[in-house]
C-alpha cells in the first residue's frame, strides 16, 4: 500500500531487484576482487620500495629478494621456521582485528601476550603433578582469562569512560611489560636461572608437542581455529551483526536498543583471550618458561598483520605466513647480506604505510563497479550540492 | 650516595633535578603535538619521529662535530616525518590513528637500521648550564644542571601561546581545528594548514628526540626512548591544548619519569621495574580522570577525534 | 592593512554607488553522473530582493555555491557589473563584494563573536591587536539595528542570534550582494519578519542586493521583488513578484499544482496514555542541562506535535527516548511501565523511532539496505538459524517485501544504504520502523530536505500508524508539518514544555511567541 502521488514510483522496486540480481552478483565479485587486488598490489609496491631502500643501503636488490625467499620458503626447514613465527601472529592479530569490527583501534596485543604467559605459568605451577592434558588446559584457560581481562578493561575504559583505546592500549603495554619484568625478575624468579631471569620451567612433560609430521607445535592449529571461529562469530552470528552495527554507527546501534557497552567489552575480552593464548603457546611450546624472550614484538607485528589483512579474520592466516616469512628471513639476511636485523622492521613499516595509503583507492575503480540502474531517480540529497 | 648531609631532602631534590632534566623531550614533543592537534589532527607517530630525530641528531653531530647542527638536523628529519603523516592523512578514508602507528613502527625500524653504525662512536654533546654553581652540595648542583634546549623550549611554549592568540597564522590553525567547514567557507584550505601544522609539529618532536641522544642519556642506543612520544599525546590532553600548560605538565611528567632513578639514588633499588611504569600509570590515570563518555573536554579542538 | 570604517546602511551622509548587477547565463554543473544545474539564468538588479524558489533538490544551493566560488561551473557564464565573474573560492567572491549567509552556520562555535567577525575578513594583519579590533567592532555595532554581545562564545548563542551575526558579518565585510540560504528556517515567525524587513529596507535604500533562497511562498510575496523558479536543476520561470500569483509560482515549482495533502479521516478519540514523561532532565554534550524537567504524555491514537526552534532541548529529548542519551533524572513510562530504551523493552512495548538525519542516527551507511532494514529483527527466531546464526536469506526476503511495499528505489537490496538518495533512506527507515504493530512512534523532523511528494507519502504513513492506534510523538521545526499532522501541539522552549494547545484554535503567531521564549511575559 504505497501512499503518495502516482508519479513517484512507476516501476515496482521488486522488478528492479530481480533485474539487478545479475548486477548484484557482479557487484559482489567486483568488491571481492578489489579486496584482494588492492592489498596484493600494495604488497608488491612495498617490496619495490623496500628494494629501492636496500639498494641505497648498498646491497644487491635481487640478492636480497632471493635470500628472503630462501629464508622464508626456500626449504622445508625454513618454511617450518616461518610457520613457527606465524603461529603467535595469527592470535595477536585477532587482538586487533576483533575490536576493529566495532570501530576500536586496539594495539595492546603485546601486553596481553606477556601477561597471558604469566598466567599460564602460574596455572602450570599450581596444577603441578596433574596430567599434562589438565596442565595444558589450565594454562590455556588462565592465559585467556588474564589476557581477556587486560584487553576487556581497555574496552570498558573506552565505552564507559571515553578513554581513547589506542593510547590506553599502548600505555598498558608498557605497564604490562613492567609488571612482567618485575614478577619474573623478582617474586616468580627461578633461583636456578642466573644469566637470564626466568620463572621455574613448566616441565618437559607439559610442553606443547608438535603436529605429527612437522616440527611446528600445535599452537599453529590454535591460531587457525581461532581465526575460523572469529570469522564465523563476526560475520555470521547475531553477535557479529550487532558488532557490525556498533562499528558502523553507534548511534544507530543505540537506537535499536543494543547493549553497546556489553558487546564492546565482550569483543575486547575475546581479543585479549586470543593474545593471551599466544603467550601461553610461546611458553608451553617454545621456551618452557616465562622470560624476556617473550617480549619480541609479536603483539606489534600482530597489529600489522591485522591491518594488512584489512581486519578480516580469514585474511589473517595468509598474511601471518607472509610476515612470519619476512621475520624468519631476517637472520639469513643478516648473515648473507650483512644487513642489520632492523631491516625487517623497515620492510614492515613500509608495508603498513603502503597498505594504509591504498585504502583511498578502495571504491575508486569504476571499471569494477556496476553502473547504477536507470530506475534510480537522481539523488535528491546525495551530492555535496544540495542544502 | 656520598656526602649528603641533605638526608631527607635527597629524594625531592633528585626528583626536581630529574624533572628538569627529563622534561625537555616531553616539552618539545608535546608542543609539537599541541600545534598539530590544534589544527584538528592527531599524530600518534610522534614516537617514531622522536627516535628518528634522536638518531639523526646524533649522526649529524658525529659527522659534523657540532651538537647544535645535530639538533637542527633532527628538526628537519622531524619535518619530513610530520609531512609524511600529513600527506598520508590528507586522503579520504585513511585512518589517521593507524597512520600514526605505522609511522611509529617505520620510524623506529628506520632509526635502528640507519643508526647501527652510531652505537659505538661518541658524538659531541650539548653542554649543560650550571644554575646551581652557588651550592656546596653536589646533588644540588647536579639537580640544577640544565640544558639550553630546555630554555628554548620554555621560550617556545610562551611564544606558541602568543602565536595562537594573536597572530594570523595561529588563528588560522585554530579555525581549521575547530571547524574545517567554516574555514573552507572563509576560503582557507584546511588540508594545507594541517599539513604545515603537522610538519612543524614534527620539527619539535625531532628536536625533542635530539635532546635524548645529545644530552641525556646522551648516547644512541635502541632503548633510548621509553614512549615519550606517545605520552606527549596524553600530556597535551591533560594540558587542555594550551602550550604554557604543556610546559608545567612536562615538568610533572618528567618528575614522574624520574621517580625510578631518584629512588635508586637514595638507595631504594627493589621494584625498579614497577617504578619505571610510573609515568605510564600516571598518564593513564590522567586520561581516565579527564575523559568522559559523554562530554567533550573543555578546550578540545572540535575537529579532533581523540577523546570521543 | 587596516579596516576601512564601515558606513552605516541607513545613516550615510553620502550615498554609496548602487550595488553591481549580477548576471548568470546558462549555468550548468554536474557532479559525477548527476546534473545539478542545466542552463540556469538569473539577473539580480541593483538594490532588489531576488527570490530563488524551488523545492528541495532543485539546485538552488548549487547555483549560489557556483556564484560564491565554492564550486566551479561546467558551462555558462556569470558577470558582475558587466565584468566576467568566475571566482575560484569564496574568498575571491567575498573580495568582489559577494557574500553568503549559509544555512548551516559558518561561525566557529568555540570562538567568540568578536573573533569570528575579525577572522572572516579578507585580509588579516600578521599580528592581531585585539583591543583595537574590539573597539572598532563596538563602534560598528552602534550603527547596526541588532545588538549582540561581542564576547559571547558562539556556541552559547541561540540559532536566531547566530543568524543575525551571520548577517552582520556580511555588513561588516561590506558585501554588496548578499545571498541568504533559507535564512528563516531557524527563526521564529516574528524573528523572521524582523530580519527580512530589515534586509528589505537596506535593499530599498540601495546599499545591497539580496538573493534569498526559499521554498516558502509567503516570504516571496512579502519581501521579494523578483523571483526565479528552479525545478530539477533547470530554470523554469521568472518574473516580478507583483505579477505572479502564488498558484502560478507553485505551478512552475512543481510542474503542476502542489499535491494537497489528503488529510484523510479525522483522528478518532484518543485512548489510554501510552507514553508518559515525568520531569525528565538530561544534559547535552558539554554538560549543560538541555532538558530541565519535561513532562508530557501521549495517548494511543493521537499525534502530539512538539514545536521548537533548534537548540531548545528537543533533539536531546528524542535522543533520550531513543536510548542515545542517558537521562540525569525523571521518568519515562510506556503504558505505565518504566522504560530504559533497551532492546527487549522496545520489542515488548513496540516502541519505534524515526529520528532526524536518518543516515546519522538510524542507519549504518556501509551496510546494505537489507541489513539496515533488519536492525530491529535480526536476532528474532524467524531470522536466525539455531538462534544465533544470522539468516541472510530470511533478511533478504523480508527486505524485498518492504522495498516493494514502500516503493524504495535502490539498485538492489544489497546496495550500501549510504548510496541511496535522502528520500529513499528515509523510506527505508520508515519501512523498518513501521513494520508490524506499533504502539509508540517517536518521529523527529522526518521530512527534512525531502521533496513534496516524499513528504506527503511519509505524512500519510504516520497518519496511518495513528489510525491503527499508535501514540505518536512528533518533534518538528516546521510549523506547517505540525499543523498538518498534530492532534495536540506542545511548544518546547529552553528545555521545558512552555505551552500546550489542541490543534483547534492554535495560532502560529502565538506558538511563535512561545517558541522564542517570550511566552510568559507578553500576551
Amino acid at each position: 500500500m504505497t501512499a503518495g502521488s502516482p508519479q513517484t514510483n512507476p516501476t515496482p522496486a521488486i522488478g528492479a531487484h530481480t533485474r539487478a540480481a545479475g548486477g548484484e552478483w557482479v557487484a559482489r565479485l567486483a568488491v571481492g576482487t578489489e579486496s584482494i587486488l588492492v592489498p596484493v598490489a600494495g604488497i608488491a609496491v612495498s617490496f619495490a620500495l623496500f628494494g629501492v631502500f636496500v639498494a641505497l643501503a648498498g646491497a644487491n636488490v635481487l640478492d636480497v629478494y632471493y635470500q628472503m625467499y630462501r629464508g622464508a620458503f626456500g626449504s622445508w626447514f625454513s618454511f617450518q621456521n616461518t610457520l613457527l613465527r606465524a603461529a603467535p601472529l595469527t592470535l595477536t592479530a585477532l587482538c586487533t582485528a576483533l575490536p576493529a569490527q566495532l570501530g576500536l583501534v586496539i594495539i595492546g596485543g603485546e601486553g596481553a601476550l606477556v601477561l597471558g604467559a604469566l598466567g599460564a605459568v602460574v596455572a602450570a605451577h599450581t596444577l603441578e603433578g596433574s596430567s599434562s592434558w589438565a596442565v595444558l588446559l589450565g594454562m590455556g584457560v588462565a592465559a585467556c582469562a588474564v589476557g581477556g581481562t587486560w584487553i576487556g578493561m581497555q574496552g570498558a575504559l573506552r565505552t564507559l569512560r571515553g578513554v581513547n583505546e589506542t593510547i590506553s592500549s599502548l600505555l598498558l603495554n608498557y605497564i604490562a611489560i613492567g609488571i612482567f619484568k618485575h614478577l619474573v625478575e623478582g617474586p616468580m624468579r627461578d633461583p636456578a636461572s642466573l644469566n637470564k631471569p626466568s620463572t621455574r620451567p613448566i616441565g618437559e612433560a607439559n610442553a606443547l608437542g608438535s603436529i605429527p609430521g612437522m616440527d611446528v607445535h600445535w599452537g599453529l592449529v590454535y591460531g587457525v581455529i581461532g581465526c575460523m571461529v572469529a570469522y564465523v562469530l563476526m560475520r555470521r552470528t547475531t553477535f557479529g551483526f550487532a558488532a557490525k552495527m556498533i562499528g558502523g554507527n553507534p548511534r544507530a546501534a543505540l537506537l535499536s536498543g543494543l547493549p553497546v557497552h556489553r558487546i564492546i567489552i565482550v569483543a575486547c575480552a575475546l581479543a585479549g583471550a586470543a593474545a593471551g593464548l599466544a603467550g601461553m603457546e610461546e611458553v608451553a611450546a617454545v621456551h618452557g618458561t616465562a622470560n624476556a624472550s617473550l617480549i619480541v614484538g609479536y603483539g606489534y607485528t600482530g597489529v600489522l598483520v591485522a591491518f594488512l589483512a584489512r581486519q578480516h579474520p580469514l585474511g589473517i592466516l595468509p598474511v601471518s605466513v607472509l610476515l612470519g616469512g619476512i621475520g624468519a628471513s631476517g637472520g639469513l639476511l643478516q648473515r648473507t647480506e650483512h644487513l642489520p636485523d632492523a631491516t625487517v622492521n623497515v620492510l614492515q613499516g613500509i608495508l603498513f604505510i603502503v597498505i594504509l595509503a591504498s585504502e583511498t583507492l578502495r571504491g575508486r575503480f569504476n571499471i569494477l563497479t556496476p553502473p547504477i540502474q536507470k530506475t534510480q531517480r537522481p539523488a535528491a540529497a546525495a551530492p555535496p550540492a544540495a542544502a | 650516595m656520598t656526602e649528603t648531609p641533605l638526608g631527607f631532602w635527597g629524594l625531592p631534590l633528585a626528583l626536581a633535578g630529574g624533572a628538569l632534566r627529563v622534561s625537555a623531550p616531553y616539552l618539545f614533543v608535546s608542543l609539537g603535538e599541541c600545534l598539530t592537534e590544534k589544527s584538528g589532527r592527531i599524530n600518534l607517530g610522534q614516537e617514531g619521529t622522536l627516535i628518528m630525530g634522536a638518531m639523526s641528531g646524533y649522526g649529524v653531530s658525529y659527522l659534523s662535530g657540532s651538537a647544535w647542527l645535530g639538533v637542527l638536523a633532527a628538526g628537519c628529519v622531524g619535518v619530513v616525518f610530520g609531512g609524511l603523516h600529513a600527506w598520508l592523512c590528507s586522503s579520504r578514508r585513511v585512518n589517521d590513528v593507524a597512520v600514526g602507528i605505522a609511522l611509529m613502527l617505520l620510524g623506529i625500524g628506520l632509526a635502528f637500521f640507519l643508526g647501527k653504525p652510531l652505537i659505538q662512536p661518541t658524538a659531541p654533546r650539548l653542554s649543560a648550564i650550571e644554575l646551581g654553581s652557588w651550592s656546596h652540595f653536589a646533588p644540588v648542583r647536579a639537580a640544577l644542571e640544565i640544558n639550553a634546549l630546555l630554555l628554548w623550549g620554555v621560550a617556545a611554549a610562551f611564544a606558541m601561546r602568543f602565536f595562537f592568540q594573536r597572530t594570523r597564522w595561529g588563528l588560522l590553525v585554530r579555525i581549521v581545528g575547530e571547524d574545517a567547514d567554516a574555514a573552507r567557507a572563509m576560503g582557507y584550505d584546511a588540508n594545507r594548514v594541517r599539513f604545515l601544522a603537522t610538519a612543524a609539529g614534527g620539527f619539535f618532536a625531532g628536536v625533542g628526540g635530539s635532546f635524548l641522544s645529545l644530552y641525556y642519556p646522551g648516547s644512541w642506543s635502541e632503548g633510548l626512548s621509553s614512549g615519550q612520544g606517545l605520552m606527549a599525546v596524553a600530556l597535551v590532553i591533560f594540558a587542555r591544548w594550551d602550550p604554557v600548560r604543556c610546559l608545567w605538565a612536562s615538568l610533572l611528567f618528567g618528575g614522574a619519569g624520574a621517580i625510578g632513578p631518584a629512588l635508586q639514588s637514595i638507595g631504594i633499588i627493589g621494584g625498579y621495574n614497577l617504578y619505571a611504569t610510573a609515568p605510564y600509570v600516571f598518564t593513564l590515570v590522567i586520561m581516565v580522570a579527564t575523559s568522559s563518555a559523554r562530554r567533550t573536554i573543555a578546550g578540545q579542538p572540535a575537529e579532533l577525534t581523540v577523546a570521543r | 592593512m587596516s579596516v576601512r570604517p564601515v558606513r552605516a546602511p541607513h545613516t550615510t551622509t553620502r550615498r554609496r554607488a548602487p550595488p553591481p548587477v549580477l548576471e548568470v547565463e546558462g549555468l550548468s554543473k554536474r557532479f559525477g553522473k548527476f546534473q545539478a544545474l542545466d542552463g540556469v539564468s538569473l539577473r539580480a538588479e541593483p538594490g532588489s530582493v531576488h527570490a530563488l524558489l524551488g523545492e528541495n533538490g532543485a539546485g538552488k544551493s548549487t547555483l549560489v555555491k557556483c556564484i560564491m566560488g565554492y564550486h566551479q561551473a561546467d558551462g555558462g557564464h556569470m558577470r558582475l557589473a558587466g565584468e566576467q565573474l568566475a571566482p575560484k573560492s569564496p574568498r575571491e567572491a567575498q573580495a568582489l563584494g559577494i557574500g553568503m549567509v549559509y544555512q548551516h552556520f559558518t561561525l566557529v562555535p568555540n570562538m567568540t563573536v568578536c573573533e569570528n567577525l575579525v577572522l572572516a575578513r579578507a585580509t588579516l594583519p600578521l599580528v592581531v591587536d585585539w583591543p583595537k579590533e574590539h573597539a572598532a567592532l563596538t563602534s560598528f555595532l552602534t550603527r547596526m539595528p541588532f545588538k549582540i554581545d561581542l564576547d559571547a562564545t558562539v556556541r552559547s548563542l541561540s540559532a536566531g542570534e547566530k543568524q543575525k551575526i551571520e548577517i552582520l558579518k556580511q555588513l561588516y565585510l561590506e558585501s554588496r550582494i548578499v545571498i541568504l540560504d533559507e535564512p528563516t528556517s531557524v527563526l521564529t515567525p516574528a524573528e523572521a519578519d524582523e530580519v527580512l524587513s530589515m534586509l528589505h529596507g537596506m535593499a530599498r535604500a540601495g546599499d545591497i542586493s539580496i538573493i534569498i533562497i526559499t521554498h516558502k511562498f509567503r516570504e516571496v510575496t512579502q519581501f521579494a521583488d523578483e523571483v526565479t523558479v528552479l525545478r530539477r536543476g533547470r530554470g523554469v520561470g521568472r518574473g516580478r513578484v507583483g505579477e505572479l500569483t502564488t498558484g502560478a509560482m507553485a505551478e512552475m515549482m512543481m510542474g503542476g499544482a502542489i499535491p494537497a495533502e489528503a488529510k484523510g479521516p479525522a483522528a478518532g478519540a484518543a485512548g489510554d496514555v501510552r507514553l508518559g514523561i515525568t520531569d525528565l532532565q538530561a544534559a547535552d554534550d558539554v554538560g549543560v542541562p538541555a532538558l530541565r524537567g519535561v513532562t508530557l504524555h501521549v495517548r494511543a491514537g493521537e499525534i502530539v506535535g512538539i514545536a521548537a526552534i533548534a537548540g531548545n532541548g528537543q533533539e536531546e529529548l528524542v535522543e533520550v527516548l531513543a536510548g542515545q542519551r542517558p537521562r540525569s533524572s525523571g521518568l519515562v513510562q510506556i503504558s505505565g511501565a518504566s522504560f530504559e530504551a533497551r532492546r527487549d523493552e522496545m520489542r515488548l512495548r513496540r516502541v519505534r523511532c524515526l529520528p532526524e538525519e536518518p543516515l546519522r542516527n538510524a542507519c549504518v551507511a556501509t551496510m546494505t539496505v537489507a541489513e539496515n532494514m533488519a536492525f530491529r529483527t535480526f536476532d528474532e527466531s524467524r531470522y536466525t538459524v539455531l538462534g544465533w546464526l544470522v539468516s541472510q536469506k530470511a533478511i533478504s526476503r523480508e527486505a524485498v517485501k518492504l522495498v516493494a511495499e514502500y516503493g524504495i528505489r535502490a539498485p538492489s537490496i544489497h546496495t550500501p544504504i549510504g548510496k541511496l538518495s535522502g528520500g529513499n533512506v528515509q523510506r527505508s527507515v520508515l519501512a523498518r520502523e513501521l513494520e508490524g504493530e506499533v504502539d509508540v512512534l517517536i518521529a523527529a523532523n522526518p521530512c527534512m530536505g525531502l521533496d513534496f511528494a516524499a513528504v506527503a507519502e511519509i505524512h500519510a504513513r504516520i497518519r496511518t500508524a495513528r489510525d491503527r492506534g499508535a501514540a505518536v510523538l512528533l518533534v518538528s521545526a516546521d510549523l506547517d508539518e505540525i499543523f498538518a499532522l498534530a492532534t495536540r501541539i506542545l511548544v518546547m522552549s529552553e528545555g521545558r514544555i512552555a505551552f500546550e494547545t489542541p490543534i483547534e484554535g492554535a495560532e502560529p503567531a502565538v506558538l511563535g511567541k512561545y517558541m522564542a521564549g517570550h511566552g510568559a511575559h507578553d500576551l
